[in-house]
C-alpha cells in the first residue's frame, strides 16, 4: 500500500509534464485543428475588436468633410488680438482646422453692393471641402464668384470693384457653387482684402476632432484663452455626428459580441468532441491508477496550451486583418491595440476551458473495464 | 432503409445533432443579421444625417444680392421679394412630390426696437398639411418657453435676448415674448414671428423670401451631378426620376416660375463620402461574419462525422457502399443546414430588427430582410455544410473498416 502511494507519487511527478508534452505530439491533426479554430476565433476578436476602439476616431475623421463646427467672433468690430488664430489652433488641438475670414462691403461694375470675404484658401479647403469649384484660388488677385454674386458682375475675367474711391481689380478663377449664403459673396486671399480695405478677421471658423463633448471642451478652453470672444459649436453638425459614431460603435460592438459567440460554439464543438474522442486514454489512465481529477486536469492543461498558441497566432493575424480593413475602407492604418489582448486572452482561454470540461460528466460516468474491454 | 437509418441517426445522437444544429443557426443568423444591416446602413445614417435640417433651398430668381455677414444684413432688404405663399401649392404637382416631408417658407425684414434695428424671421412654427415647418426641420433648435401661436407673439435668440435684455414676457414693439430660442448660429441674434405676422408688419402680404424644403432624398453619386440639361433625352428621364437632391430642386424650380432652387450642398456633398466608409464597414464586418459562420459549420459538420467514424466502419463491413453512406452522410448535413438555416434566417430578421430598434430607435422595426433571400442563405448553408463535411467523409471511407471497428470501440 505505502509503496503503491509512492509510486503513484512519482508517476504523478514525471507524467504531467510529459504526459502533457507525448499527448500534444501524439495526435498532430487533432491539435492542428483546435489551434486552428482557436486561432480563427482569437483573429476575429481581435480585429474586431481593434476596430470598434479605433471606430470613433476613424469617423470623427470622415465627418471632417462637414466643415466648421465651432465659430468664433469678436463682440462688434473689434479685431481679433494677434495670437488669436494661433490660441484658437492649440486650443482645438493638433488635428484642429482654423479659418478666418474678413468682409466688406464693395459695389460691382453694375452697382450692386456685394460682400467680399477674405480668407485662407488653403484653411477653407481643409474646412470647406464640399465647396463646388473649378479650381482654389493660388495667385494673389485669384478670385472665387459665388454663383449669384457673379450674376451682377458684367466683366466677369476681370472683376472691378470699387470700394472707398478706389478700384479693386481681379481675376477670377471660377464659380462657386454651395446652396448658402456663400454664393451671394466673392472670396478673396486673406492679405489683399486687408491690405486694400484695411479690414480685420471678424470671423474664425473652425474645425474640431471628436464627439460633442470634446467639441464642447475645446469651446471651454478657447473661451478660457481668449476671452472676450464669442465662440459658438454649431450644435446642427455636433449632435447629429455623435449620434451617428454613437450608433456605429454600438453596431459594432454588437456585431464583435454575435460574431465572437458563434466562433466559440465552433470552437466548442470542435474541442469538446477531441476530448471524448480519447474515451480510450482516459479509461486507460484510469485504470492505471490516475485520479479522474488529475485526468482532467490533463485534458484542461492540454487546452490551455493549445489556446495560448491559438491566441497569440490570432492576435497577429487579427491585427493584420484591422489593419487591412481600415487600410481597405478608411484609407488610414488601424495599429495594433495591445488592449485588446488581455481581453481575447482570457475570452479564449475561458473556451477552451470550457470545451475541455464540458465532456467531464460524460467521462465521470464510463466504466473503465467496459471500455476498455471494448464495449 | 435509407429514412430509417437517417431517423435513427438523429433520435439517437440528440446532442451531436444539437451542437452542429447550433452552429448552423447561429452561423445563419449573424450572417442574416448582419446582411439586413449592412443592406440597411446606408438608408439608416443617410436618415440620420437628414436630421441637418433641410437639404434645399428655393430663393427667388430676381434677387437682388444678399448683403449679409455673419447673418446679419449690412443692408436692410427692401422688396427684393419673388416668391408667393400660393406658390408653394404648386410642390404638390412635382414628381417627387411625397418624398418632400418639410417645408418652411421665411420672410426677413428689420424690426424696429426702440432706437435699434434687430434682424427677424417670419415663419411657420407648427407643420402645415401634414409636412414639417420650421421647428420640426431645426431640430437642434434649443427653446427655452412656448412657440409663437399668434401673431402677436414672437421667440427671440438667446443672444439677442442677451443684448437687448429682453426676457419671456417682455415686448418687441407691440409683439410679446414667449420664449427663447438657442440655436447655435445666426438665429440667436434674430427675432423669430409667425409668417403671416412679418407679412403684415413688412406690408407684403402673402410673400416669401426664400423656402427651406426637407425631402427623403437619395445619396448623391456621380451620375446625381450632372447637368440634367447636358444628358440625353433618356438619361435625363432616368435622372429626372430619381430622387437625388439636385432633380427634386430641378422639379421644384420648373413648378415654381421665378424661383432658383438649389440643393444645400454642404449637407447633401458631404454624406456621400461618410455613407460610403460606413456601408463599406459594414460589408467588410459581414464578410467577417460569413467567414466565421462557414468555418463554425464546417468545423462543427467536420467533428460531426469525425466522431461517427466507428459507425462508419461497420456499415462498411456490413456490406454498404461507399456512395450509400456519403449519401446518408450528405443527407443528414443537409437536414440539418436547411433546418438550422431556416430558423437561422428567422433568428437573424428578427436580431436584426431588434438591434436596428435599440441603436437606430427606428419607429417601424418589421422584418428587415426580404424573405426572396431565404432559399439563397439556406442553399449557401448547405453548400458550407457540406464543404465542411466532405473532408471528413472522405478520410472516414478511405480508413479500412477493420482498423476503424478496432480503434473506435
Amino acid at each position: 500500500m505505502q509503496g503503491s502511494v509512492s509510486s503513484r507519487r512519482s508517476m504523478q511527478a514525471i507524467s504531467m509534464r510529459g504526459l502533457l508534452l507525448r499527448s500534444l505530439k501524439h495526435k498532430p491533426g487533432r491539435i492542428a485543428a483546435a489551434v486552428l479554430g482557436l486561432t480563427v476565433s482569437a483573429a476575429i476578436a481581435t480585429a474586431m475588436l481593434t476596430l470598434s476602439l479605433d471606430i470613433t476616431e476613424k469617423l470623427h475623421h470622415e465627418f471632417r468633410s462637414f466643415g466648421a463646427n465651432v465659430v468664433v467672433t469678436t463682440a462688434d468690430k473689434t479685431a481679433f488680438p494677434e495670437d488669436a488664430l494661433v490660441k484658437i489652433q492649440s486650443a482645438g488641438g493638433s488635428d484642429a482646422v482654423a479659418a478666418p475670414f474678413a468682409y466688406a462691403v464693395m459695389k460691382t461694375d453694375r452697382g450692386t453692393d456685394v460682400v467680399v470675404a477674405g480668407t485662407d484658401f488653403g484653411a477653407v479647403k481643409k474646412l470647406d471641402s464640399w465647396w463646388q469649384l473649378t479650381a482654389w484660388p493660388t495667385a494673389q488677385n485669384d478670385s472665387l464668384l459665388g454663383e449669384k454674386a457673379s450674376q451682377f458682375i458684367r466683366n466677369q475675367s476681370d472683376v472691378k470693384l470699387s470700394y472707398d474711391g478706389r478700384t479693386l481689380l481681379l481675376h477670377s478663377i471660377g464659380q462657386l457653387r454651395t446652396g448658402g449664403e456663400e454664393e451671394s459673396r466673392i472670396y478673396v486671399s486673406l492679405p489683399t482684402l486687408e491690405s486694400f480695405a484695411h479690414v480685420a478677421p471678424s470671423v474664425i471658423e473652425v474645425r474640431v476632432g471628436g464627439d460633442a463633448a470634446a467639441v464642447e471642451a475645446a469651446a471651454a478652453r478657447m473661451r478660457e484663452s481668449l476671452p472676450g470672444l464669442t465662440v459658438t459649436p454649431v450644435r446642427q453638425l455636433v449632435d447629429s455626428e455623435s449620434r451617428i459614431v454613437g450608433r456605429m460603435r454600438a453596431l459594432l460592438l454588437a456585431s464583435v459580441v454575435l460574431i465572437a459567440l458563434t466562433v466559440g460554439v465552433a470552437v466548442l464543438a470542435t474541442m469538446s468532441s477531441s476530448v471524448l474522442e480519447r474515451r480510450r486514454d482516459f479509461a486507460l489512465m484510469h485504470a492505471l491508477g490516475s485520479r479522474r481529477n488529475q485526468i482532467l486536469l490533463l485534458f484542461v492543461a492540454e487546452a490551455m496550451a493549445i489556446a495560448f498558441v491559438g491566441v497569440v497566432a490570432g492576435y497577429l493575424l487579427g491585427s493584420l486583418a484591422a489593419w487591412g480593413i481600415g487600410e481597405l475602407n478608411f484609407h488610414t492604418a488601424t495599429l495594433p491595440r495591445a488592449s485588446v489582448l488581455p481581453v481575447v486572452f482570457v475570452m479564449n482561454l475561458l473556451i477552451a476551458f470550457v470545451a475541455a470540461m464540458l465532456p467531464a460528466r460524460a467521462l465521470r460516468a464510463l466504466q473503465p473495464a467496459a471500455l476498455l474491454r471494448g464495449e | 432503409m435509407f429514412v430509417r437509418l437517417l431517423w435513427e441517426s438523429f433520435r439517437r445522437q440528440k446532442r451531436r445533432k444539437a451542437l452542429a444544429g447550433v452552429a448552423i443557426l447561429m452561423g445563419v443568423t449573424v450572417v442574416t443579421s448582419m446582411l439586413a444591416l449592412a443592406t440597411s446602413i446606408g438608408d439608416r445614417i443617410h436618415k440620420e444625417l437628414e436630421s441637418y435640417g433641410a437639404n434645399i433651398v428655393v430663393t427667388p430668381l430676381a434677387e437682388t444680392l444678399q448683403v449679409n455677414i455673419g447673418g446679419v444684413s449690412v443692408k436692410p432688404t427692401t422688396g427684393g421679394v419673388g416668391l408667393r405663399e400660393s406658390d408653394l401649392a404648386k410642390l404638390k404637382t412635382i414628381f417627387w412630390a411625397n418624398n418632400i416631408n418639410g417645408l418652411s417658407p421665411e420672410l426677413p425684414l428689420s424690426l424696429h426696437v426702440g432706437e435699434t434695428t434687430v434682424p427677424a424671421v417670419g415663419m411657420w412654427f407648427a407643420p402645415k398639411n401634414g409636412k414639417a415647418a420650421a421647428v420640426a426641420m431645426h431640430p437642434w433648435w434649443k427653446l427655452n418657453g412656448a412657440w409663437p401661436a399668434k401673431d402677436d407673439e414672437v421667440v427671440v435668440g438667446s443672444s439677442l435676448a442677451a443684448k437687448l435684455g429682453l426676457k419671456t414676457g417682455s415686448t418687441v414693439g407691440a409683439m410679446r415674448v414667449v420664449g427663447m430660442v438657442t440655436t447655435g448660429d445666426e438665429t440667436d441674434g434674430q427675432v423669430l414671428m409667425p409668417l403671416s405676422a412679418a407679412q403684415a408688419l413688412a406690408g407684403t402680404p402673402g410673400a416669401v423670401g426664400r423656402v427651406l424644403v426637407g425631402a427623403r432624398t437619395r445619396p448623391e453619386d456621380a451620375f446625381a451631378r450632372e447637368n440634367p440639361d447636358t444628358l440625353s433625352p433618356k438619361k435625363k428621364e432616368l435622372w429626372y426620376c430619381r430622387p437625388y437632391a439636385n432633380s427634386i430642386a430641378y422639379q421644384i424650380a420648373e413648378a415654381i416660375p421665378g424661383a432658383r432652387a438649389e440643393q444645400i450642398r454642404k449637407v447633401e456633398q458631404s454624406q456621400g463620402q461618410v455613407l460610403r466608409r460606413i456601408s463599406g464597414l459594414m460589408w467588410l464586418i459581414g464578410l467577417g461574419a460569413l467567414i466565421a459562420a462557414g468555418f463554425a459549420v464546417s468545423a462543427a459538420m467536420a467533428t460531426a462525422v469525425l466522431e461517427r467514424r466507428g459507425e462508419i466502419g461497420l456499415m462498411r463491413s456490413l456490406g454498404a457502399s461507399r456512395g450509400r453512406i456519403a449519401a446518408l452522410f450528405y443527407t443528414e448535413s443537409a437536414l440539418l443546414a436547411t433546418i438550422g438555416g431556416c430558423f437561422g434566417f428567422l433568428l437573424g430578421s428578427l436580431l436584426a430588427a431588434w438591434m436596428g430598434r435599440r441603436i437606430f430607435e427606428d419607429a417601424a422595426g418589421g422584418l428587415l430582410v426580404n424573405l426572396a433571400l431565404l432559399p439563397a442563405v439556406v442553399g449557401v448553408a448547405v453548400l458550407v455544410a457540406f464543404a465542411g463535411s466532405t473532408p471528413s467523409i472522405r478520410s472516414a471511407l478511405r480508413m479500412d473498416p477493420s482498423a476503424t471497428l478496432r480503434a473506435g470501440a
